[in-house]
């Protein structure tokens, strides 16, 4: 080329682009000059309770050695992200993912199992586990294996406005205790507006929160999944469940809830219908009492646990947590196992805020219960979140469930939300939606398991026994 | 060839070698691999398993695939015909010889470049329910009769029109122009028109109509083809509805499940690539035949016209 | 077209000031609401403007904030033994039965009074998804009064910018804690969709010229063919490429940076060679004979006569990419993991799914910003994009 302006255009482009595509970003080398091994942690918590509370349990790991470094990222959307970083290889070393994601992450191969670990500090799989209650136990594992340790447990309970069981009549310090007194109290708590005849209060609606519409039919006394199929439509306790739900309906009318609800604040804000009065009862977890703290302090409330709705199964709770896991390809699984007992270990003996380790440091930041069966006697007694003893109560008890070990969960889940609006909105009876969902998620299952065998894999679906 | 010939292919592939590479590398082989992985069993972190037919004649038999296509043509159905509607009107109205006509322009056309993204935010705070502009505004019109507006995103009835409505605030592009196109028109046949006796509608319709035919089957292909491809303003939206936050299920109750909304559930949510593949495949068909369609449509009436 | 009839233009008029109205509403509301504190954002009945409330509080006639309405009677009293000491409650009146040993009250208070909470002048960025309104900081001073001791005036709280700018990118924390370290700054969000836009405009201009002169300017074997198939990729719907483009830039180890977003620039875009091909195409051939006569070589007749007479075009595509990039969401979406990487309209998206309350005035303002420099952009090359648009629209 022999023409300046054209040579040094095409010469500017050239190192341009050449700049540009020699960039990128550092993938974290493994031991950094500062002689430590960095280790990478995402979790999905800016700030609030669970962002400082990661924080401090962070730094104070960090502090308790010097050979591991925790290097913490926020980062949303987690679980797809962190499919998407595996994939690309580049994940982190500690993904902070939700407990519905062990199944479908573990038979993705996408995560590495924490077995190794587990026995090269000289215990059993069983051993390891013992140290939990048994239901965040069941979601550490997977398949024979274990695949996380908790970050974040969670129980749910009952909440209820006592202000208006005043006001209904109803005494403010007794909850009902079964689902005919559930039914009953709803009905007392449903107020109308004498002129417009419109909804200015109701007992309970199941559509709110809204997060946990399959919790229904394990209270009921259904199932969800036997360990081979679905049972969403073929149990028909569960059918029971979603004739409840579409009662709150058909007795208040379809235009009226639909009015009354279009007026509900976001959860998380003054205007939530639970804090602003407009529903009296509500199922949420271990973390409402901080919400409640923070957006409507001098709420008259109260926590106890699900009334009875199968007689004999009492404390009937559901239970969630986050979870701590390392991906495939992580650079240093290593020190993050070591990150993650920390986790899921604590000072069993700790008797002054100090002496707080580990998961007892972490929760007792976060107001929540912890997942260990042994609390110290520090945490026990000054823990912040006042109905505490009621959340370790439900913790232990033998009636808690959680959601089914099943790697199709997710749609599972959408099938749930799909069906309890279905019901709620008068769409369809009970009947037909489960069994709508049920054809979908037979199919669905059926050719999981066949795509699993077809990659070699197979399905161990006992639990692992614990001394 | 001979040698000039050769001469003369070697500096054509030259000059489109980079093309040529780009188009291998960014668009046939994706679009080739995307055709075997749609006949595999394909996770993404295990390698495909070829599988047949499997994913084909399940999405004959998935309830939620013909939802989600019949959720996206309905809301092309709406917002095609509507959009070129309003542009044009408001084209018409532009064309008008007024003043501060380049202000006017500015107003509609502003919109249509704005991020869909903090489009998709402003709109979902207007649709709400409570607090939102339009229901502020159409409280008060409707309360004399009886009613009340609905609750829009938060119900599965008025969800998609939602949606209608905020895409019709992004018509400038196509109004700018159908503007540019009847200026192209000459005065003369309106002239001619005016003498024949014609009035100001028959006008429109039978020179102004068939000289803009062109453009306005041209525009309406791009909108309809893009309109097929709904994705950001309903994932954004749908997100916040559910009010959890992860689950993107076009909610409420699946109305505003559009087709690429799925797609992108199955790929990297259920991590079923092979049939995400084989949606996007039967996406590629459905969006060939109906530019095939158009197209036929268009020619056919504007040889009539000659 | 001239509308004769003095009734005519008038209808004209008036059509165009109500569709103006409808279609620059959006935009108001928008400001408006960027410019509102939090509990005015969301309070019943609407209001367009931003108001600052002050009432006597502890004494002194302070600026408050109004939060909400009381539904109960009750009283404010001051809790006089044990370790809530000195904190001041509300209690209803029947709390107030089973405790009157252990409160002092303060004074009483009606159903329908209004909670309201001083001010602080804020220095410190609360953190985002705390749900607290950023005026007021824990410890403040509060009182329920009726809802006439509050008076108020019209202020608008140009804070939101900043503060919402301080917090798309995360908590900033105190100096030194992991949420400083996690924090990503606004700039860098806007340096990354600069990046992008620059370096795609760079390639768009590049690419697309080159190819099109190779379509447009010469006769050469399988031309046609070449661009047939060309046409027809125009065709082909991003979802049919995503999942294969995915494992194509797994391959080249580029997934988790910008580079998907600018690299495919260089290569071409099947749009732009049509775009650009059109415009070759009415250059006369005779100025390109000319040259080869001289002895020119194609690559000079390129550079030295083709691209300078092609300036209209190529700044069309160069502002369309622009547009287009600038706005892309899926793209991001679909390669980016790490917020440090994250484009403006990636770091808008997941400020808005933040978990904790949705804080409107911070999403409007974090939005106006990022519509803005599109905006600026857009008056000053008016003529170009209308241009073309006209051009592609008309001619296509």
């Amino acid at each position: 080329m022999r023409h300046p302006a054209g040579n040094r255009l095409a010469g500017l482009a050239t190192v341009l682009f050449a700049v540009a595509a020699a960039w990128t970003p550092a993938r974290g080398d493994a031991v950094s000059s500062d002689g430590r091994i960095h280790v990478t942690y995402w979790d999905k918590w800016i700030s609030g309770y669970e962002g400082n509370a990661i924080e401090s349990t962070v730094a104070a790991f960090n502090g308790s050695q010097d050979r591991i470094v925790v290097d913490y990222f926020v980062t949303s959307q987690i679980d797809r992200k962190t499919i998407i970083a595996t994939a690309g290889g580049v994940p982190p070393d500690v993904a902070g993912l939700w407990a519905q994601n062990v199944s479908t992450f573990a038979d993705a191969e996408a995560l590495t199992p924490l077995d190794g670990f587990i026995r090269d500090d000289g215990m059993s799989n069983g051993e390891w586990l013992a140290r939990y209650y048994p239901i965040f136990a069941a979601i550490c594992q997977h398949s024979g294996h274990v695949y996380a340790g908790i970050s974040t447990p969670a129980c749910m309970a009952l909440y209820w406005n006592k202000t208006l069981f005043r006001e209904a009549g109803l005494d403010p310090d007794r909850p009902p205790r079964t689902l005919a007194e559930f039914n009953e109290d709803c009905r007392r708590l449903t107020k109308r507006d004498p002129r417009s005849g419109r909804l200015v209060q109701v007992g309970f609606l199941p559509q709110e929160p809204g997060w946990w519409p399959w919790a229904f039919c394990d209270w009921f006394g259904g199932s969800l999944f036997d360990g081979h199929s679905v049972t969403f439509a073929t149990d028909p306790r569960n059918v029971d469940a979603m004739r409840w739900v579409r009662s709150f309906t058909t007795e208040n009318g379809l235009d009226d809830v639909k009015t009354f609800s279009s007026y509900f604040g976001q959860f998380a804000s003054p205007t939530a219908p639970f804090f602003t009065g407009k529903i009296a009862m509500v199922f949420q977890g271990v973390w409402y009492d901080g919400y409640i703290a923070q957006y409507k302090p001098g709420l008259d409330y109260g926590v106890g646990p699900w009334p009875e709705a199968v007689p004999g199964v009492g404390d009937f709770a559901t239970a969630e947590a986050d979870i701590l896991t390392i991906p495939r390809g992580a650079r240093n699984p290593r020190a993050a196992w070591e990150f993650i007992k920390y986790v899921n270990s604590s000072n069993p003996r700790a008797r002054t805020r100090a002496e707080l380790q580990g998961a007892e440091l972490l929760d007792f930041l976060q107001e929540k219960l912890s997942p260990l069966r042994v609390w110290s006697p520090y945490f026990e007694q000054h823990h912040p979140n006042p109905n505490i003893g009621m959340f370790r109560r439900l913790a232990a008890s033998p009636h808690i469930v959680c959601i089914p070990d099943m790697g199709i969960w997710w749609e599972y889940y959408r099938e749930t939300i799909s069906t309890l609006d279905k019901v709620r909105l008068l769409e369809a009876t009970p009947e037909d939606a489960l069994r709508y969902s049920q054809t979908r998620l037979d199919q669905s299952w059926a050719r999981y398991l066949l795509s699993l065998r077809r990659h070699g894999q197979t399905l161990d679906p006992t639990q692992i026994a614990m001394p | 060839m001979n040698r000039i010939e050769w001469r003369r292919f070697r500096a054509g592939i030259a000059f489109t070698g980079l093309w040529i590479v780009g188009l291998g590398a960014f668009t046939a082989w994706p679009v080739v691999a995307s055709l075997y992985y749609s006949f595999c069993d394909y996770s993404i972190l295990k390698s495909p398993v070829w599988s047949g037919l499997e994913n084909y004649r399940e999405l004959i038999h998935d309830d939620l695939f013909w939802k989600s296509l019949r959720n996206t043509l309905f809301y092309a159905g709406l917002s095609v015909p509507l959009g070129t509607v309003v542009a044009l009107s408001l084209a018409l109205l532009l064309n008008c010889e007024v003043r501060g006509r380049s202000l006017f322009r500015l107003f509609f056309y502003l919109p249509s470049i704005v991020p869909m993204v903090a489009s998709a935010m402003l709109w979902l705070w207007i649709f709400n329910g409570q607090y939102g502009l339009l229901n502020w505004v159409l409280a008060p019109i409707l309360a004399p009769f009886g009613l009340h507006p609905p609750a829009w995103l938060a119900d599965p009835l008025w969800a998609k029109p939602a949606l209608v409505i905020m895409s019709l605030w992004g018509v400038g592009n196509a109004m700018v122009i159908y503007l540019a196109g009847l200026q192209d028109v000459p005065r003369e046949l309106y002239e001619a028109a005016a003498i024949d006796g014609a009035t100001g509608w028959r006008r429109f319709w039978h020179v102004t109509l068939p000289l803009l035919a062109p453009v306005i089957y041209f525009n309406i292909i791009m909108a309809l083809i893009s309109s097929l491809q709904i994705f950001t303003q309903a994932y954004i939206m749908s997100e916040a509805a559910n009010g959890n936050g992860t689950v993107s299920d076009g909610n409420p109750a699946r109305s505003t499940l559009f087709y690429t909304i799925y797609l992108f559930t199955v790929a990297f949510y259920d991590l079923r690539m092979g049939y995400a593949s084989a949606m996007a495949y039967v996406l590629f068909v459905i969006t060939v035949a109906l530019t095939w369609l158009a197209t036929r449509i268009a020619r056919r009436r504007m040889l009539n016209l000659d | 077209m001239r509308v004769h009839s003095k009734f005519g233009r008038f209808v004209v008029y008036l059509l165009l000031a109500v569709c103006s109205l409808a279609f620059v509403m959006p935009f108001i509301w928008l400001l408006s609401t960027s410019l509102k504190p939090i509990d005015q954002v969301m309070s019943l009945p609407m209001t367009f403007f931003p108001r600052v409330y002050a009432a006597d509080l502890d004494g002194r006639h302070r600026e408050v904030s109004l939060d909400f309405a009381v539904g109960q009677a009750g009283a404010v009293a001051v809790v006089t033994a044990g370790p809530e000491a000195g904190r001041r409650v509300f209690l209803s009146d029947q709390q107030l039965a089973s405790r009157s040993s252990d409160v002092r009250v303060l004074h009483r208070v009606e159903p329908g009074w209004w909670h309201i909470t001083a001010h602080v002048d804020a220095t410190r960025v609360v953190r985002p998804g705390s749900g607290v309104n950023s005026d007021v900081v824990e410890g403040a001073r509060w009182d329920i009064v009726p809802r006439s001791a509050v008076e108020s005036r019209i202020r608008f709280r140009w804070r939101n910018y900043t503060e919402a700018l301080a917090t798309i990118g995360g908590d900033p924390g105190e100096p030194g804690s992991t949420a400083a370290m996690n924090h990503v700054s606004f700039w860098v969000f806007l340096g990354n969709s600069f990046t992008v836009c620059v370096l795609g405009v760079i390639g768009t201009v590049f690419s697309n010229s080159i190819v099109a002169y190779g379509f447009a300017r010469l006769r050469w074997r399988g031309r046609d063919v070449l661009f047939a198939v060309t046409l027809a990729t125009m065709m082909v719907p991003f979802p049919a490429l995503m999942v294969p483009l995915y494992g194509v830039f797994r391959a080249l180890h580029m997934v988790g940076t910008l580079q998907p977003l600018w690299l495919p620039t260089f290569f071409g875009s099947a749009f732009n060679i049509f775009l650009m091909r059109q415009f070759f195409l009415t250059i006369p051939e005779e100025l390109s004979e000319a040259a080869r006569i001289d002895g020119c070589s194609e690559w000079r007749i390129f550079l030295r006569i083709i691209l300078p007479l092609s300036k209209p075009v190529l700044a069309v595509a160069a502002l369309f990419h622009f547009l287009y990039a600038w706005n892309d969401f899926l793209g991001p979406l679909l390669y980016l993991s790490r917020k440090r990487t994250f484009t403006l309209s990636l770091a808008l998206q997941s400020y808005q799914s933040q978990t904790g309350g949705v804080q409107w005035h911070y999403l409007m303002a974090a939005s106006t910003v990022t519509i803005l420099p599109i905006i600026v952009l857009f008056l000053f090359t008016q003529r170009f994009f209308v241009q073309g648009i006209a051009t592609t629209g008309t001619k296509g």
